[in-house]
């Protein structure tokens, strides 16, 4: 009788509701919450946009709308599609290196509510800058993106959301592979370990993500 | 009460559409506009104009008058007169069943005499009444009903409905007003925003209900004041969907009038909606996650106003040899395409660009990269690939670069450029 039973057990439980709202890059291993804030950080170079293009062409493969709000006009199209983006499901918000403007575009976009990502990058500005961000922005964001089905993505140097995240993650790149010799070498992947700075039960994951030298 | 339709066929339709509208509107407020002319109900216009016949003829005065080329028939079913109507094209007046005795012999009889390819009826069916010598309508009335029904099947109903004068068919109006508009003259001019946004409130609570009265929507508004200077200002609002929702628009027009405010106070506003389809909305289980049309136009225009116009948009590619080969399509918007090949591979290495570049002072040994040095980023080259050389546009522009990708000992990769003797950091690959 026990498939009669009304009270359905925990792990069932914790089960649905892990994949009712939850994105899976499933070649780099991470899920990744709608309506919370996931935030990657790490130095120069360490994938923080390669991830972020999978996620956003992920989702907008699906028809889904996202939003990159590109606050030091950094963002570039091609790698985008070379990473699989529909860039037609695309909304590109530059911010010419304002910080403020950044922010506050941010903030419209998660009022709209119904983006499937809003991609925060804040990577080339300036950290005395980014240090001077209230973290109330942060909370309120968090708040705005709850019980919608938005994903909430900021990628920094250094972490920045603090609490208000709901995931957050450290990158940072082991090695840099080069392919040929002389002058006829080719940079070819990155190897990096991403480190989730919350589930501190979680081991460090390692992806190698490779270069496209295709042609967009 | 019996019915009336009147049916204008011209030889050439396109050329008179106008015409031909104005003469059904000077008879009737229930027309069809058709491929080939106009089909109007002119019933009731007994007691007015009189018979069927005079009802035709006085048609026919209108097209002499206007030298338009074409037959009129007037009928009991809208089959009847549109039949009657193709049978000639040249002026001429028919009628049918309730003109005089003599009127009514000569017409239906014309109308039984009409061949069968006019009707509606399958090529195969045509060539079987061909073979068994059934050519006019006549000759197929005298076939039992039943007969043929048990044959061709229920279909075939319509046929004998459209033969025995039976009219099923009514006209299906399809000229209506495509706008409509509110006008407000003001005793002082309105030089406050705040006033002017109550006032287009009103309006567009009566301008929008009218819509509703007319069973459309609208995506399409033009806004014209009449300015104390005695000049004029408008404004095209447009959206790329249908909506009657009075704060979504407020809010348009709101954003709109900001970016581009009138030169002086305001004496008279006038309000034209255009007429559209309802938009069709399905919300289904199945619906990926997308903003509602409302909420992404009103954001855009939100983000616009923030960032500025040019800075909002759809990324493009372009199909040119360029440094940078894309651009923003700031006059788009996210459209919400479903792509059904999805790509099934990791991530790719992504480049960020660095804007502005950044001025750099790179220390060669050997012809070979041995130290870089920027305000960011200083380091030894540990690897480097190039030299990347890449030009185009020497007709227009020139762009002649040189280029390598670095790694840069504890720091990232990026790709360096030299332009004449000056280097550049130009992005990373992140």
């Amino acid at each position: 009788m026990s498939h009669l039973s009304l009270v359905k057990s925990l792990s069932h439980l914790k089960e649905a509701q892990k994949y009712s709202d939850e994105i899976l890059l499933e070649s780099v291993g991470l899920t990744l919450t709608r309506g919370a804030i996931a935030e990657i950080a790490g130095e120069a170079s360490s994938g923080k946009t390669s991830l972020m293009l999978a996620v956003l062409a992920e989702l907008t493969a699906k028809g889904e709308i996202c939003a990159v709000v590109d606050s030091a006009n950094s963002f570039d199209p091609c790698s985008a599609t070379l990473a699989g983006v529909v860039l037609e499901n695309l909304l590109w918000v530059k911010c010419d290196g304002e910080i403020e403007k950044a922010f506050m575009a941010a903030d419209y976009l998660v009022q709209a509510k119904g983006f499937g990502a809003v991609w925060l990058n804040l990577n080339a500005l300036p950290k005395n800058q980014l240090r001077m961000v209230p973290r109330n922005y942060w909370y309120r964001y968090r708040t705005r993106v709850k019980e919608t089905p938005t994903l909430f993505l900021v990628t920094t140097e250094f972490p920045v959301a603090g609490s208000a995240s709901q995931r957050s993650f450290l990158f940072s790149r082991r090695r840099t592979g080069w392919s040929g010799m002389g002058r006829f070498k080719l940079l070819r992947d990155f190897y990096v370990s991403i480190h989730p700075r919350k589930q501190f039960y979680e081991e460090p994951l390692l992806t190698r993500i490779e270069l496209d030298y295709s042609d967009v | 009460m019996s019915r009336s339709y009147a049916c204008i066929i011209s030889a050439d339709a396109k050329k008179d559409k106008e015409v031909l509208l104005a003469i059904a509107q000077r008879f009737s407020y229930s027309i069809q506009m058709l491929e080939d002319g106009v089909l109007f109900d002119v019933s009731g216009l007994d007691r007015l104009v009189g018979s069927q016949q005079k009802i035709s003829q006085k048609i026919l005065e209108h097209l002499k008058k206007a030298d338009i080329s074409g037959s009129v028939a007037v009928a009991n079913t809208v089959d009847t007169a549109t039949l009657l109507a193709r049978q000639n094209t040249v002026q001429s007046a028919r009628f049918s069943v309730s003109g005089g005795e003599q009127a009514k012999a000569c017409t239906l009889n014309e109308f039984q005499q009409l061949p069968l390819e006019d009707l509606d009826i399958e090529q195969d069916t045509l060539n079987v009444f061909s073979d068994l010598g059934i050519r006019r309508i006549e000759e197929l009335l005298q076939i039992p009903t039943n007969e043929l029904v048990k044959r061709y099947g229920q279909e075939f109903v319509e046929v004998i409905d459209v033969i025995q004068q039976n009219g099923r068919r009514f006209v299906t109006p399809n000229i209506r007003d495509n706008n409509v508009s509110w006008s407000f003259e003001l005793d002082f001019p309105v030089e406050d925003f705040e006033q002017l946004i109550f006032i287009l409130n009103h309006g567009l609570d009566k301008l929008l209900s009218q819509v509703v009265d007319h069973g459309f929507s609208t995506e399409h508004l033009d806004i014209s004041f009449r300015l104390r200077d005695k000049t004029a200002k408008s404004y095209e609002i447009k959206t790329s969907f249908p909506t009657l929702e009075k704060t979504f628009w407020l809010k348009l027009i709101n954003l709109r009038i900001s970016l581009d405010p009138p030169g002086a106070g305001i004496v008279s506003v006038n309000v034209v909606s255009h007429f559209t389809r309802p938009r069709p909305a399905q919300k289904g289980l199945y619906a990926v996650s997308r903003p509602e049309p409302e909420s992404l136009l009103l954001t855009a225009n939100k983000l616009k106003k923030l960032v500025g116009e040019e800075n909002v948009g759809v990324p493009v590619l372009l199909n040119q040899r360029l440094a940078e080969a894309f651009t923003l399509d700031a006059d788009k918007l996210p459209s919400g395409t479903e792509r059904i090949e999805v790509r099934e591979d990791g991530p790719v290495i992504a480049f960020s660009y660095f804007n502005p570049p950044i001025a750099a002072k790179v220390s060669i040994r050997n012809k070979q990269l041995i130290h870089l040095h920027t305000p960011y980023v200083s380091g030894k080259v540990k690897e480097c690939s190039g030299v990347w050389r890449r030009n185009s546009r020497w007709w227009n522009r020139g762009w002649n670069t040189e280029e390598w990708d670095i790694e840069i000992e504890n720091g990232g990769v990026y790709r360096l450029c030299r332009i004449s003797s000056h280097w550049f950091l130009v992005g990373e690959y992140d």
